[in-house]
Protein backbone atom coordinates (compact mmCIF):
# COMPACT_ATOMS: atom_id res chain seq x y z
CA UNK A 1 0.00 0.00 0.00
CA UNK A 2 1.23 3.73 -0.88
CA UNK A 3 2.01 6.08 1.62
CA UNK A 4 -1.28 8.15 0.62
CA UNK A 5 -3.48 4.91 1.24
CA UNK A 6 -1.61 4.33 4.81
CA UNK A 7 -2.59 7.67 5.54
CA UNK A 8 -6.05 7.83 4.34
CA UNK A 9 -6.46 4.70 5.83
CA UNK A 10 -5.42 6.30 9.68
CA UNK A 11 -7.73 9.31 8.63
CA UNK A 12 -10.54 7.34 7.74
CA UNK A 13 -11.06 5.07 11.07
CA UNK A 14 -10.19 7.87 12.73
CA UNK A 15 -13.42 9.47 11.49
CA UNK A 16 -15.14 6.18 11.87
CA UNK A 17 -14.48 6.11 15.33
CA UNK A 18 -15.57 9.67 15.65
CA UNK A 19 -18.93 8.78 14.60
CA UNK A 20 -18.99 6.06 16.48
CA UNK A 21 -18.36 7.62 19.74
CA UNK A 22 -21.09 10.11 18.84
CA UNK A 23 -24.24 9.68 21.51
CA UNK A 24 -27.55 9.28 20.05
CA UNK A 25 -28.91 12.21 20.91
CA UNK A 26 -26.16 14.24 18.57
CA UNK A 27 -26.87 11.43 15.65
CA UNK A 28 -30.75 12.06 15.62
CA UNK A 29 -29.60 15.69 15.84
CA UNK A 30 -27.15 15.11 12.40
CA UNK A 31 -30.17 13.04 11.55
CA UNK A 32 -32.62 16.05 11.59
CA UNK A 33 -30.22 18.37 9.73
CA UNK A 34 -29.54 16.07 6.95
CA UNK A 35 -33.15 15.37 6.43
CA UNK A 36 -33.70 19.05 6.73
CA UNK A 37 -31.31 19.66 4.20
CA UNK A 38 -32.56 16.99 1.51
CA UNK A 39 -36.11 17.97 1.97
CA UNK A 40 -36.25 20.45 -0.73
CA UNK A 41 -35.16 17.73 -3.04
CA UNK A 42 -38.04 14.95 -1.80
CA UNK A 43 -40.06 17.85 -1.91
CA UNK A 44 -39.73 18.77 -5.52
CA UNK A 45 -39.37 14.90 -6.77
CA UNK A 46 -42.76 14.88 -4.22
CA UNK A 47 -44.41 17.47 -6.27
CA UNK A 48 -43.13 16.68 -9.46
CA UNK A 49 -44.44 13.44 -9.62
CA UNK A 50 -47.92 13.98 -8.09
CA UNK A 51 -48.00 16.20 -11.51
CA UNK A 52 -47.11 13.81 -13.53
CA UNK A 53 -50.13 11.52 -11.97
CA UNK A 54 -52.54 14.52 -11.95
CA UNK A 55 -51.97 14.85 -15.51
CA UNK A 56 -52.14 11.37 -16.62
CA UNK A 57 -54.95 10.87 -14.51
CA UNK A 58 -56.90 13.59 -14.23
CA UNK A 59 -58.17 14.68 -17.34
CA UNK A 60 -61.94 14.67 -17.14
CA UNK A 61 -64.62 16.46 -19.25
CA UNK A 62 -66.78 18.69 -18.33
CA UNK A 63 -69.86 16.89 -17.52
CA UNK A 64 -67.49 14.48 -15.67
CA UNK A 65 -66.30 17.69 -13.45
CA UNK A 66 -70.17 18.80 -12.83
CA UNK A 67 -70.93 15.11 -11.95
CA UNK A 68 -68.01 15.42 -9.33
CA UNK A 69 -68.74 19.03 -8.23
CA UNK A 70 -72.89 17.81 -7.14
CA UNK A 71 -71.37 14.69 -5.76
CA UNK A 72 -68.58 16.67 -3.52
CA UNK A 73 -71.25 19.61 -2.42
CA UNK A 74 -73.36 17.04 -1.30
CA UNK A 75 -70.79 14.72 0.47
CA UNK A 76 -70.00 18.71 2.14
CA UNK A 77 -73.15 19.33 2.98
CA UNK A 78 -73.39 15.81 5.31
CA UNK A 79 -69.92 16.12 6.32
CA UNK A 80 -71.30 19.68 8.05
CA UNK A 81 -74.07 18.40 9.26
CA UNK A 82 -72.33 15.07 10.86
CA UNK A 83 -70.07 17.84 12.16
CA UNK A 84 -72.02 20.24 13.42
CA UNK A 85 -73.89 16.86 15.30
CA UNK A 86 -70.54 15.47 16.93
CA UNK A 87 -70.06 18.76 17.87
CA UNK A 88 -73.13 18.93 19.84
CA UNK A 89 -72.54 15.65 21.30
CA UNK A 90 -68.66 16.22 22.45
CA UNK A 91 -69.77 19.89 24.22
CA UNK A 92 -72.48 17.77 26.06
CA UNK A 93 -69.64 15.14 26.71
CA UNK A 94 -67.36 18.17 28.24
CA UNK A 95 -70.34 19.07 30.24
CA UNK A 96 -71.40 16.04 31.43
CA UNK A 97 -67.72 15.17 32.59
CA UNK A 98 -67.01 18.45 34.62
CA UNK A 99 -70.48 17.62 36.27
CA UNK A 100 -69.12 14.21 37.62
CA UNK A 101 -65.80 15.86 38.10
CA UNK A 102 -63.96 13.15 35.58
CA UNK A 103 -60.76 14.37 34.86
CA UNK A 104 -60.80 16.32 31.36
CA UNK A 105 -59.55 14.09 28.42
CA UNK A 106 -56.65 15.40 26.47
CA UNK A 107 -57.86 17.39 23.41
CA UNK A 108 -55.87 17.32 20.02
CA UNK A 109 -55.84 18.67 16.62
CA UNK A 110 -55.18 17.33 13.38
CA UNK A 111 -52.48 18.64 11.51
CA UNK A 112 -52.30 17.91 7.71
CA UNK A 113 -49.19 16.58 6.18
CA UNK A 114 -47.94 15.34 2.95
CA UNK A 115 -45.69 12.25 2.33
CA UNK A 116 -42.35 13.37 -0.05
CA UNK A 117 -40.17 10.31 0.59
CA UNK A 118 -41.17 6.59 0.94
CA UNK A 119 -38.73 4.54 2.86
CA UNK A 120 -35.29 3.84 0.91
CA UNK A 121 -33.96 0.78 2.88
CA UNK A 122 -35.09 -2.65 2.43
CA UNK A 123 -35.32 -3.77 5.98
CA UNK A 124 -36.68 -0.55 7.67
CA UNK A 125 -40.76 0.75 7.28
CA UNK A 126 -40.56 4.91 7.64
CA UNK A 127 -42.01 7.70 5.05
CA UNK A 128 -40.78 11.41 5.64
CA UNK A 129 -43.52 14.19 5.73
CA UNK A 130 -43.59 17.96 4.77
CA UNK A 131 -44.35 18.87 8.74
CA UNK A 132 -41.50 19.41 11.04
CA UNK A 133 -41.11 21.22 14.49
CA UNK A 134 -42.31 24.54 13.24
CA UNK A 135 -46.03 23.42 12.80
CA UNK A 136 -45.76 22.10 16.08
CA UNK A 137 -44.62 18.07 15.89
CA UNK A 138 -42.42 16.68 17.91
CA UNK A 139 -41.01 13.08 17.79
CA UNK A 140 -43.48 10.41 19.30
CA UNK A 141 -46.47 11.51 18.37
CA UNK A 142 -49.40 9.37 16.34
CA UNK A 143 -49.89 9.70 12.71
CA UNK A 144 -53.22 8.76 10.67
CA UNK A 145 -55.24 8.62 7.86
CA UNK A 146 -58.89 8.82 7.40
CA UNK A 147 -58.50 5.00 7.50
CA UNK A 148 -56.85 4.30 10.35
CA UNK A 149 -53.20 4.51 12.24
CA UNK A 150 -50.60 4.59 10.03
CA UNK A 151 -47.22 5.60 12.59
CA UNK A 152 -45.32 7.88 15.09
CA UNK A 153 -43.06 10.74 14.24
CA UNK A 154 -39.24 9.83 15.07
CA UNK A 155 -36.68 12.77 13.97
CA UNK A 156 -37.95 15.64 13.69
CA UNK A 157 -36.18 18.48 11.62
CA UNK A 158 -37.44 22.09 11.01
CA UNK A 159 -40.14 21.07 8.56
CA UNK A 160 -39.82 17.57 7.81
CA UNK A 161 -40.09 14.87 10.01
CA UNK A 162 -40.18 10.76 9.47
CA UNK A 163 -42.72 8.66 10.33
CA UNK A 164 -41.96 5.15 11.71
CA UNK A 165 -44.81 3.03 10.18
CA UNK A 166 -46.80 0.49 12.26
CA UNK A 167 -45.53 -2.05 9.47
CA UNK A 168 -42.66 -2.08 11.51
CA UNK A 169 -41.28 -4.41 13.95
CA UNK A 170 -40.23 -1.37 16.14
CA UNK A 171 -43.16 0.18 16.15
CA UNK A 172 -44.99 -1.49 18.92
CA UNK A 173 -48.90 -0.38 19.99
CA UNK A 174 -50.97 -1.69 22.69
CA UNK A 175 -54.55 -3.06 21.24
CA UNK A 176 -57.74 -4.44 21.76
CA UNK A 177 -59.71 -6.80 19.77
CA UNK A 178 -63.42 -5.53 19.06
CA UNK A 179 -65.61 -7.18 21.35
CA UNK A 180 -63.29 -8.52 23.62
CA UNK A 181 -61.41 -7.17 26.46
CA UNK A 182 -58.24 -8.87 25.78
CA UNK A 183 -55.47 -6.87 25.09
CA UNK A 184 -52.05 -7.67 23.21
CA UNK A 185 -49.04 -5.41 21.54
CA UNK A 186 -48.87 -5.30 17.61
CA UNK A 187 -46.28 -4.64 15.54
CA UNK A 188 -44.96 -5.64 12.02
CA UNK A 189 -42.62 -8.46 11.46
CA UNK A 190 -39.33 -8.67 10.62
CA UNK A 191 -39.97 -8.91 7.10
CA UNK A 192 -43.70 -7.15 6.76
CA UNK A 193 -41.76 -4.04 5.21
CA UNK A 194 -43.24 -4.87 1.52
CA UNK A 195 -46.38 -2.77 0.02
CA UNK A 196 -49.02 -4.38 1.88
CA UNK A 197 -47.55 -5.97 5.22
CA UNK A 198 -48.78 -8.02 7.32
CA UNK A 199 -49.16 -7.23 11.23
CA UNK A 200 -48.42 -9.32 14.20
CA UNK A 201 -50.34 -8.96 17.89
CA UNK A 202 -48.28 -10.22 20.42
CA UNK A 203 -49.08 -11.20 24.28
CA UNK A 204 -52.75 -11.95 24.25
CA UNK A 205 -54.15 -14.11 26.14
CA UNK A 206 -54.69 -18.19 25.20
CA UNK A 207 -58.05 -17.60 26.12
CA UNK A 208 -58.50 -14.88 23.38
CA UNK A 209 -61.51 -15.43 20.64
CA UNK A 210 -60.19 -13.77 17.68
CA UNK A 211 -62.44 -14.38 14.57
CA UNK A 212 -61.50 -13.41 11.39
CA UNK A 213 -62.78 -9.83 10.21
CA UNK A 214 -63.05 -8.05 14.02
CA UNK A 215 -61.83 -4.97 13.93
CA UNK A 216 -58.02 -4.47 15.99
CA UNK A 217 -57.86 -0.61 17.79
CA UNK A 218 -55.39 1.22 19.96
CA UNK A 219 -55.87 0.84 23.91
CA UNK A 220 -54.44 3.89 24.54
CA UNK A 221 -52.26 2.81 27.52
CA UNK A 222 -51.79 5.54 30.06
CA UNK A 223 -48.53 7.69 29.39
CA UNK A 224 -48.23 5.67 25.77
CA UNK A 225 -47.89 7.56 22.34
CA UNK A 226 -51.43 6.46 20.81
CA UNK A 227 -54.41 7.57 22.12
CA UNK A 228 -57.48 4.27 22.45
CA UNK A 229 -59.62 3.65 19.52
CA UNK A 230 -57.71 4.21 16.44
CA UNK A 231 -58.26 1.83 13.97
CA UNK A 232 -55.45 -0.70 13.05
CA UNK A 233 -56.62 -3.53 10.64
CA UNK A 234 -58.67 -6.24 10.72
CA UNK A 235 -58.17 -9.78 12.01
CA UNK A 236 -57.08 -11.93 9.50
CA UNK A 237 -57.94 -15.50 11.03
CA UNK A 238 -58.09 -17.45 14.67
CA UNK A 239 -55.62 -17.07 17.39
CA UNK A 240 -52.40 -19.60 17.58
CA UNK A 241 -51.68 -20.52 20.51
CA UNK A 242 -48.18 -21.03 21.62
CA UNK A 243 -46.79 -21.92 25.27
CA UNK A 244 -46.94 -18.57 27.04
CA UNK A 245 -49.30 -16.39 24.79
CA UNK A 246 -51.67 -16.23 21.58
CA UNK A 247 -50.97 -14.35 18.27
CA UNK A 248 -53.22 -12.72 16.33
CA UNK A 249 -52.29 -11.96 12.22
CA UNK A 250 -53.87 -8.82 11.46
CA UNK A 251 -54.68 -7.04 7.68
CA UNK A 252 -53.76 -3.41 8.32
CA UNK A 253 -56.58 -1.02 7.63
CA UNK A 254 -54.15 1.80 6.06
CA UNK A 255 -53.17 0.70 2.48
CA UNK A 256 -49.16 1.18 3.38
CA UNK A 257 -47.97 1.62 -0.40
CA UNK A 258 -50.49 4.49 -1.01
CA UNK A 259 -49.57 6.72 1.55
CA UNK A 260 -49.85 10.55 0.58
CA UNK A 261 -52.14 12.30 3.00
CA UNK A 262 -51.61 12.19 6.53
CA UNK A 263 -52.49 13.32 10.01
CA UNK A 264 -50.26 14.35 13.12
CA UNK A 265 -52.21 14.38 16.19
CA UNK A 266 -50.71 16.98 18.21
CA UNK A 267 -51.63 17.97 21.82
CA UNK A 268 -53.98 20.92 21.71
CA UNK A 269 -52.42 23.39 24.24
CA UNK A 270 -54.75 25.78 23.67
CA UNK A 271 -57.06 23.09 25.15
CA UNK A 272 -60.18 24.04 22.89
CA UNK B 1 -9.07 12.93 -11.29
CA UNK B 2 -10.25 14.72 -8.58
CA UNK B 3 -12.96 16.49 -10.28
CA UNK B 4 -13.92 12.91 -11.34
CA UNK B 5 -14.14 11.51 -8.16
CA UNK B 6 -15.88 14.80 -6.73
CA UNK B 7 -18.98 13.58 -9.50
CA UNK B 8 -18.99 10.17 -8.50
CA UNK B 9 -18.85 10.56 -4.95
CA UNK B 10 -21.79 12.87 -6.01
CA UNK B 11 -23.24 10.81 -8.26
CA UNK B 12 -23.52 8.29 -4.91
CA UNK B 13 -25.11 10.41 -2.68
CA UNK B 14 -27.62 11.33 -4.93
CA UNK B 15 -28.68 7.70 -5.84
CA UNK B 16 -28.91 7.10 -2.41
CA UNK B 17 -31.69 10.40 -2.16
CA UNK B 18 -33.06 8.80 -5.52
CA UNK B 19 -33.83 5.95 -3.80
CA UNK B 20 -36.43 7.29 -1.56
CA UNK B 21 -38.19 7.47 -4.60
CA UNK B 22 -38.24 3.87 -5.72
CA UNK B 23 -40.79 1.73 -4.35
CA UNK B 24 -41.01 -2.21 -3.99
CA UNK B 25 -41.32 -4.55 -6.34
CA UNK B 26 -44.30 -6.83 -5.09
CA UNK B 27 -43.62 -9.57 -7.66
CA UNK B 28 -40.27 -10.04 -6.23
CA UNK B 29 -41.57 -9.78 -2.67
CA UNK B 30 -41.06 -6.37 -1.42
CA UNK B 31 -37.43 -6.36 -2.95
CA UNK B 32 -36.01 -2.96 -3.96
CA UNK B 33 -33.51 -1.95 -6.82
CA UNK B 34 -30.46 -0.30 -5.62
CA UNK B 35 -28.47 1.92 -7.60
CA UNK B 36 -26.02 3.29 -5.02
CA UNK B 37 -23.75 -0.14 -4.70
CA UNK B 38 -22.78 -0.12 -8.47
CA UNK B 39 -21.62 3.13 -8.03
CA UNK B 40 -19.89 2.36 -5.11
CA UNK B 41 -18.63 -0.70 -6.91
CA UNK B 42 -17.31 1.50 -9.68
CA UNK B 43 -15.69 3.94 -7.75
CA UNK B 44 -13.69 1.46 -6.02
CA UNK B 45 -12.45 0.00 -9.56
CA UNK B 46 -11.70 3.22 -11.12
CA UNK B 47 -10.62 5.86 -8.26
CA UNK B 48 -7.15 5.54 -5.98
CA UNK B 49 -7.22 3.74 -2.39
CA UNK B 50 -7.60 7.08 -0.48
CA UNK B 51 -10.72 8.64 -3.11
CA UNK B 52 -12.60 4.59 -2.36
CA UNK B 53 -12.13 5.08 1.13
CA UNK B 54 -13.05 8.74 1.10
CA UNK B 55 -16.43 7.75 -1.26
CA UNK B 56 -17.34 4.87 1.23
CA UNK B 57 -16.95 7.32 4.02
CA UNK B 58 -19.64 9.75 2.56
CA UNK B 59 -21.68 7.26 1.19
CA UNK B 60 -21.99 5.24 4.52
CA UNK B 61 -22.40 8.53 6.73
CA UNK B 62 -25.22 9.57 4.61
CA UNK B 63 -26.84 6.03 4.08
CA UNK B 64 -26.68 5.56 7.94
CA UNK B 65 -28.00 9.11 8.68
CA UNK B 66 -31.05 9.00 6.21
CA UNK B 67 -32.33 5.72 7.82
CA UNK B 68 -31.52 6.58 11.23
CA UNK B 69 -34.07 4.88 13.35
CA UNK B 70 -34.85 5.83 16.43
CA UNK B 71 -36.09 3.22 18.61
CA UNK B 72 -37.42 5.30 21.91
CA UNK B 73 -37.59 8.75 22.57
CA UNK B 74 -37.53 11.93 25.23
CA UNK B 75 -41.54 11.16 25.18
CA UNK B 76 -41.18 7.42 26.83
CA UNK B 77 -39.90 6.34 29.75
CA UNK B 78 -36.48 5.86 29.17
CA UNK B 79 -35.75 9.86 28.25
CA UNK B 80 -33.32 9.28 26.00
CA UNK B 81 -33.69 8.56 22.14
CA UNK B 82 -31.49 4.97 21.02
CA UNK B 83 -30.85 4.29 18.04
CA UNK B 84 -30.73 1.07 16.09
CA UNK B 85 -27.78 0.96 13.75
CA UNK B 86 -25.54 3.27 15.41
CA UNK B 87 -24.27 6.43 12.34
CA UNK B 88 -20.83 4.77 11.58
CA UNK B 89 -22.09 0.83 10.52
CA UNK B 90 -22.48 1.21 6.89
CA UNK B 91 -19.11 3.48 6.80
CA UNK B 92 -17.36 0.44 7.89
CA UNK B 93 -19.56 -1.89 6.21
CA UNK B 94 -18.65 0.32 2.71
CA UNK B 95 -15.30 1.06 3.27
CA UNK B 96 -14.31 -3.25 4.18
CA UNK B 97 -16.21 -3.82 0.08
CA UNK B 98 -14.59 -0.35 -0.72
CA UNK B 99 -10.60 -2.16 0.05
CA UNK B 100 -11.66 -5.54 -0.96
CA UNK B 101 -13.05 -4.40 -4.23
CA UNK B 102 -9.71 -1.97 -5.19
CA UNK B 103 -7.57 -5.72 -4.82
CA UNK B 104 -9.29 -6.04 -8.51
CA UNK B 105 -8.74 -2.82 -9.86
CA UNK B 106 -5.35 -4.14 -11.98
CA UNK B 107 -7.37 -6.42 -13.49
CA UNK B 108 -10.07 -3.22 -14.37
CA UNK B 109 -7.85 -1.41 -15.40
CA UNK B 110 -6.66 -3.60 -18.24
CA UNK B 111 -10.10 -3.54 -19.33
CA UNK B 112 -12.38 -5.88 -17.83
CA UNK B 113 -15.53 -4.61 -17.54
CA UNK B 114 -17.46 -7.73 -16.15
CA UNK B 115 -15.56 -7.35 -13.37
CA UNK B 116 -17.07 -4.41 -12.00
CA UNK B 117 -20.62 -6.63 -13.14
CA UNK B 118 -19.65 -9.41 -10.83
CA UNK B 119 -18.68 -6.99 -8.28
CA UNK B 120 -21.81 -4.57 -8.73
CA UNK B 121 -23.96 -8.23 -7.89
CA UNK B 122 -21.78 -9.07 -5.01
CA UNK B 123 -21.60 -5.40 -3.62
CA UNK B 124 -25.57 -5.03 -2.95
CA UNK B 125 -26.23 -8.42 -2.06
CA UNK B 126 -23.05 -8.38 -0.01
CA UNK B 127 -24.59 -4.70 1.90
CA UNK B 128 -28.23 -6.18 2.11
CA UNK B 129 -27.00 -9.30 4.08
CA UNK B 130 -24.88 -7.27 6.03
CA UNK B 131 -27.94 -4.88 7.09
CA UNK B 132 -30.26 -7.86 7.45
CA UNK B 133 -27.65 -9.93 9.93
CA UNK B 134 -27.07 -6.23 11.69
CA UNK B 135 -30.75 -5.87 12.42
CA UNK B 136 -31.18 -9.49 13.56
CA UNK B 137 -28.34 -9.11 15.87
CA UNK B 138 -29.34 -6.05 17.21
CA UNK B 139 -33.56 -7.04 17.37
CA UNK B 140 -32.76 -10.77 18.25
CA UNK B 141 -33.57 -14.17 16.88
CA UNK B 142 -31.34 -15.32 13.34
CA UNK B 143 -34.18 -16.57 11.29
CA UNK B 144 -34.06 -17.02 7.28
CA UNK B 145 -37.27 -17.43 5.56
CA UNK B 146 -37.37 -17.33 1.78
CA UNK B 147 -38.57 -13.78 1.86
CA UNK B 148 -35.50 -12.65 3.19
CA UNK B 149 -33.49 -14.07 0.39
CA UNK B 150 -35.60 -12.62 -2.57
CA UNK B 151 -35.19 -9.05 -1.00
CA UNK B 152 -31.27 -10.18 -0.87
CA UNK B 153 -30.66 -11.97 -4.21
CA UNK B 154 -33.28 -9.67 -6.33
CA UNK B 155 -31.47 -6.36 -5.99
CA UNK B 156 -28.22 -8.17 -6.74
CA UNK B 157 -29.40 -9.61 -10.30
CA UNK B 158 -31.04 -6.21 -11.12
CA UNK B 159 -27.52 -4.60 -10.21
CA UNK B 160 -26.04 -7.15 -12.31
CA UNK B 161 -28.14 -5.45 -15.14
CA UNK B 162 -27.59 -1.48 -14.45
CA UNK B 163 -23.78 -1.74 -13.74
CA UNK B 164 -22.85 -2.35 -18.40
CA UNK B 165 -25.34 0.92 -17.98
CA UNK B 166 -23.73 2.70 -15.08
CA UNK B 167 -20.16 1.50 -16.77
CA UNK B 168 -20.60 2.73 -19.87
CA UNK B 169 -21.72 6.08 -18.68
CA UNK B 170 -18.92 6.79 -16.27
CA UNK B 171 -16.28 5.44 -18.33
CA UNK B 172 -17.46 8.39 -21.20
CA UNK B 173 -17.54 11.07 -18.36
CA UNK B 174 -13.99 9.85 -16.86
CA UNK B 175 -12.92 10.31 -20.37
CA UNK B 176 -14.50 13.72 -21.42
CA UNK B 177 -13.11 14.78 -17.57
CA UNK B 178 -9.94 13.35 -18.91
CA UNK B 179 -9.32 10.73 -16.29
CA UNK B 180 -7.84 7.38 -17.36
CA UNK B 181 -9.87 4.84 -15.58
CA UNK B 182 -7.99 2.62 -18.35
CA UNK B 183 -4.56 1.97 -19.00
CA UNK B 184 -5.04 2.72 -22.46
CA UNK B 185 -7.39 5.96 -22.26
CA UNK B 186 -7.75 5.83 -26.04
CA UNK B 187 -10.28 2.84 -25.81
CA UNK B 188 -11.83 4.07 -22.80
CA UNK B 189 -15.28 1.98 -23.92
CA UNK B 190 -13.54 -0.96 -25.93
CA UNK B 191 -13.98 -3.47 -23.41
CA UNK B 192 -17.51 -3.19 -22.92
CA UNK B 193 -17.80 -2.44 -26.94
CA UNK B 194 -15.68 -6.38 -27.09
CA UNK B 195 -18.56 -7.64 -24.50
CA UNK B 196 -21.59 -6.67 -26.34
Amino acid sequence: MTRAGLIALAVFIIATGLLFSLNPRTQQRLSAAVLQAVAPVFSTGSSVKTRVQAYTTGVKSLAELEDDNKRLKTENNELRVTNQMLRDLGDENANLRRALTYKQRSNFKLIPARVIARESATWWSQVQIDRGEEDGIESDMPVLTESGLVGKTTTVSRRTAYVLLVADENCKVAVSIEGTRDQGILSGTRLSTGAQPELLIRFLPKTVEARPGQKVFSSGVSGGVFPSGLVLGTVLEEAKVRELDAQVRVNPAVDMSRLENLFVVVPNKEGS
Amino acid sequence: MLPFAVLLIGATLLAQLFQHSLPAFDALHGARATLFPVLLAYGSLALPYPLVLALAFCAGLLWDLLNLQVITSTATLLKTPSVEVVVGTSVVLYGLLGTLMHGLRPLFLRGHWEIHVLLSGLCTIAILLAEFLVLNLKRGGFDFPPVMWWRILAPGVIALFLAPVVYLILTLIAYLLKYPVRDNPREHTGGLQRGI
